[in-house]
């Protein structure tokens, strides 16, 4: 056919008509999409242009910036926040590798008890690790003698106190890095008779490399936003997160709550981009024709893993013992008799036992309306057809609240929500708020969980359906949501156990009606009630072990219930 | 290019015309147009690339063309979404839902339109019994085997009893031994209840055993429309002679009209091929089973003296590489067991071959 031709009949561009499906879907989208600008984009741009007011709310430029860098006792945070997070995270990443290497890579027995041990840090807030140490080595410490001179109340509690609470965050990504092993590497370089030390460095390391980075920037950013740690054993210490707390509730400066806000977010939100680049490239690192490593036992090197193994171990449950003892003990340290008398919350300022059933409430309306929002936002941006800009701009704000702390996220909402002229406001105060802002703040790990398994569905199971003339919810329904219920449980679960733990998002956001356990507990610190504080911890950690032992038995009964159709 | 179908009985039930799919840049299908008549197998044949599952995902309406029409049983579909066009669909994954029970799976599109629980129990057996499954229902797809997966996935395609029948490369995940059972019965179930029914393969042995017609596809357009003999007798081109079957394409020019020189050696053509010709450099195409070597002599046409460069076997025959004129240029034919031991055919021996002017194809080079 000539050019000619071409021309002189233009081509009628098809235009696909949209089935309701496609309707329905994009509906979905665009409220997902308008739920994550109204909860995440709107709160943080209100507290952006927040650093660049002045009280009357008027624009005044760098003004509060060039205040915040001319003001040492604030800019001497930023050095502060700095060296804690970078001692903490070498001490942690040195310790979590050992251990995931032997928990990945030994013979060594009871690796499924030192796990569990390993992890139980999850289940505490971070407040419970400062509270332990203040007991351990605090003015009427136990241990006290142990630090000589130097005070545990400053950077060697926060420092502490940080290993103690990023210790199973690193572990569990190196123990996934050592675990994709390809056994014939080690075969090849055993046949061309290559050292031991050798093939560390060139087999073992190269292997776990993105996870090693992985997990220094996960750990990096943990403690530089890390709020709880420092409030209760920080002493005269200030880093940034407690800064932007002292500035917005001890002197009412929003504004400079504003700015620390931001400068505490650029080294987030760096570490975050360092870490998504790299998990971008580790996708491809095993094959599937890749063989496990089988490790080989040596009864030496085992003997060493398991005391190794057990140091920690009982390191982590001297700090969690420690916090449970003294919830228990009458009157520290001259009456050490057993009783219930620090559980007694109704009279200590905090709010009480209602405290701790508000929080109940808050995990499981979190847990609950979470998993329903961010599972079927997850369903719709991967499923849908077309519209592709929009669900790319969602992918993007997906991932946005793993980069923005706690404390940012909570101050953000302050700005955004408590604006007299957003008709918005009246949720201020109340339990939606909470539950909103911990969504919000918990959302990209759930999301990237709800990928990973819709990912894992047939692309065609949408088709099939289509070809069928059965509407995508009803094979949603029937179809997608039993077959990625265990991710589904995984990700209720997570909200429940953070919504329970959270401290930095809602600190800023609770009422006297809407208080939490956790605040409870900082508030009951801060008020000089340690040991009320040390037993409203224990509470939340009893409350998400049990939740999580419920979580294990659900899944195995789940799992024997739909072994015939897992089964391959 | 439209085929011919006006030898063909029966209507014409799927109509495309014109059709491009543009991704971005990328032209995935240029122009094609095709006709399909009512109750015919038609593959789409093509390496990788080609734009063959494209072209099965415009008429399914899952990736719409950018341009050109497409017509089922005589309504316009062109720009309708796959949730309102008339078809089932088997796909390789066989895309069965992990967590139904077999039944559930096979039922999945008549619950939604609400027939009573008996007929859909009746139906669903009905299709099973239909694909060589029954009482299998109440198993689930992960109990089954790779073969039993793709009968459900057909049964269930089947369910709705829909116009046309889509099958995306259904056979390529299963061992070879099932694919060649499953394919007579795949076939054999689409002729008895005559769907019109179109399957994306690479697979040209399946292609060519299956067909009715075969569409050969490469780059974004038809190369050729035939029967399966057809496309092996008298490929259109040389991509299709290349694909389709074992093609010899040997360096050759025009002599004179009807006549090709070839190497030293001089070859008449049939009538056919003789249009073909113009001046320069041509390929010379003839399968390796064409070439003859019993009762070849000096008086056959077409026919030369060759050295046995090389012999290998192949089980039911041996297929051998033979050098002629400067011993540069070689040429693969296949001999059977018997003719190899007749004639003693061995390596380094000499051995006497025609080219059967009917075998030979020509192609312009560079085509």
């Amino acid at each position: 056919m000539s050019d000619h031709a071409i021309s002189s009949s233009p081509v009628k561009v098809i235009k696909p008509q949209l089935s309701r499906d496609d309707w329905i879907m994009r509906a979905f989208i665009l409220g997902i999409g308008v739920w994550l600008v109204i909860t995440l984009l709107f709160p943080l741009y209100a507290m952006l242009s927040k650093s660049f007011q002045n009280k009357d709310g008027l624009f005044i430029g760098l003004s509060n910036y060039v205040e915040y860098f001319s003001t040492p006792a604030l800019f001497n945070s930023i050095e502060n926040s700095f060296f804690i997070s970078i001692v903490s995270t070498l001490i942690t990443i040195s310790l979590a590798s050992v251990f995931a290497y032997v928990l990945a890579r030994s013979t060594i027995p009871f690796k499924g008890v030192f796990k569990g041990i390993a992890l139980l840090p999850l289940l505490a807030p971070s407040l419970l690790p400062g509270i332990s140490f203040v007991y351990w080595f605090g003015r009427q410490g136990v241990l006290k003698s142990v630090l000589g001179d130097a005070s545990i109340y400053g950077p060697i509690g926060i420092i502490m106190g940080e290993v103690f609470y990023t210790f199973p965050h690193a572990l569990m990504i190196l123990i996934a890095a050592f675990s994709i092993a390809d056994g014939r590497l080690y075969e090849a370089a055993d046949v061309l008779r290559t050292g031991r030390i050798r093939t560390f460095f060139t087999v073992t390391l190269p292997g776990i490399k993105y996870g090693l980075i992985s997990a220094i920037f996960v750990v990096f950013t943990l403690v530089i936003t890390d709020f709880g740690i420092p409030k209760v054993i920080g002493g005269q210490f200030n880093v940034l997160a407690t800064d932007i707390y002292k500035q917005v509730i001890g002197q009412q400066n929003f504004e400079m709550g504003a700015v620390v806000s931001v400068v505490l977010l650029i080294p987030a939100i760096v570490a975050f981009g360092v870490d998504r680049f790299v998990q971008r490239k580790q996708v491809a690192m095993l094959t599937a024709r890749a063989v496990p490593f089988e490790p080989k036992p040596n009864f030496w090197l085992n003997a060493g893993f398991f005391t190794y193994c057990s140091l920690i171990a009982i390191l982590i449950i001297g700090v969690i013992g420690m916090a449970g003892y003294a919830s228990f003990v009458t009157f520290w340290p001259y009456n050490l008799e057993l009783s219930l008398k620090n559980y007694n919350f109704d009279i200590m300022d905090g709010g009480g036992w209602a405290s701790f059933y508000n929080s109940l409430t808050m995990a499981a309306y979190t847990a609950v309306f979470g998993t329903i929002v961010i599972f079927t936002g997850a369903f719709m941006v991967e499923k849908a057809k077309g519209f592709g800009f929009v669900r790319g701009v969602i992918q993007f704000l997906c991932m946005i609240p793993m980069a923005v702390p706690g404390m940012v996220l909570g101050l953000a909402y302050i700005f955004f929500f408590n604006h007299p002229d957003n008709p918005l406001n009246f949720i201020y105060g109340t339990m939606p708020i909470l539950v909103i802002v911990t969504i919000a703040h918990f959302y990209t790990v759930s999301h990237l969980t709800s990928m990973t398994a819709l990912k894992q569905m047939d692309p065609e199971f949408e088709t099939v359906s289509a070809s069928l003339k059965v509407p995508f919810f009803r094979t949603f329904l029937r179809v997608t949501v039993p077959v990625c219920l265990p991710a589904i449980l995984d990700i209720s679960i997570y909200l429940f156990v953070n919504a329970m733990t959270t401290v930095s998002a809602v600190i800023f956001l609770y009422s006297s009606d809407t208080s939490l356990a956790s605040i409870a507990a900082l508030n009951m610190d801060d008020a000089g009630d340690v040991a009320p504080a040390a037993a409203m911890c224990m509470v939340i950690v009893a409350t998400s072990a049990t939740v999580r032992v419920f979580h294990l038995i659900l899944s195995r009964g789940l799992q024997r219930t739909t072994q015939a159709w897992r089964k391959r | 290019m439209i085929n011919d179908v006006s030898d063909r009985s029966g209507d014409v039930y799927l109509q495309v015309r014109n059709v491009t799919k543009k991704f971005g840049n990328f032209t995935a299908l240029r122009d094609i147009s095709l006709d399909v008549i009512e109750g015919e197998f038609v593959c789409f044949l093509g390496p990788s690339g080609c734009g063959k599952t494209t072209l099965l995902r415009a008429i399914a309406g899952l990736d719409i063309q950018t341009s050109g029409t497409v017509f089922q049983g005589g309504q316009e579909i062109s720009s309708l979404p796959a949730s309102e066009r008339d078809f089932g669909i088997v796909f390789q994954s066989y895309a069965l839902f992990p967590n139904l029970s077999v039944n559930d799976n096979v039922g999945y599109g008549l619950v939604n339109i609400r027939t009573s629980k008996s007929k859909i129990a009746d139906r669903v057996s009905e299709l099973l019994e239909l694909v060589g499954l029954p009482e299998q229902g109440d198993k689930f797809p992960a109990q089954l085997s790779g073969g039993q997966q793709q009968r459900v996935a057909l049964a269930r395609a089947l369910a709705m009893s829909p116009g046309l029948l889509l099958l995306d490369e259904p056979l390529s995940a299963l061992d070879a031994k099932v694919r060649i059972h499953l394919r007579h019965e795949m076939k054999d179930l689409q002729r008895r209840l005559g769907v019109t029914t179109i399957m994306v393969t690479h697979d040209q042995e399946e292609a060519l055993t299956m067909a009715d017609r075969i569409v050969v596809m490469n780059d974004g357009v038809i190369e050729q429309v035939g029967t399966p003999e057809e496309i092996y007798r008298d490929p259109a081109s040389a991509f299709v002679a290349e694909f389709v079957g074992t093609m010899n394409f040997l360096d050759a020019s025009k002599e004179r009209e009807g006549e090709i020189q070839l190497g030293d050696h001089r070859l008449s053509l049939n009538e056919q091929e003789r249009i073909k010709l113009k001046e320069g450099r041509i390929f010379a195409c003839i399968r390796p089973e064409d070439i003859l070597v019993r009762g070849v002599d000096e008086t056959t046409e077409n026919s030369f003296e060759t050295t046995v460069k090389d012999m290998e076997f192949l089980g039911s025959f041996w297929r051998a590489t033979l050098h002629y004129g400067d011993a540069k240029t070689e040429i693969n034919a296949d001999f059977s067991i018997n003719l190899v031991r007749d004639k003693s055919i061995q390596n380094g021996g000499r051995v006497r071959i025609a080219l059967p002017a009917n075998s030979i194809h020509i192609f312009p080079v560079g085509d």
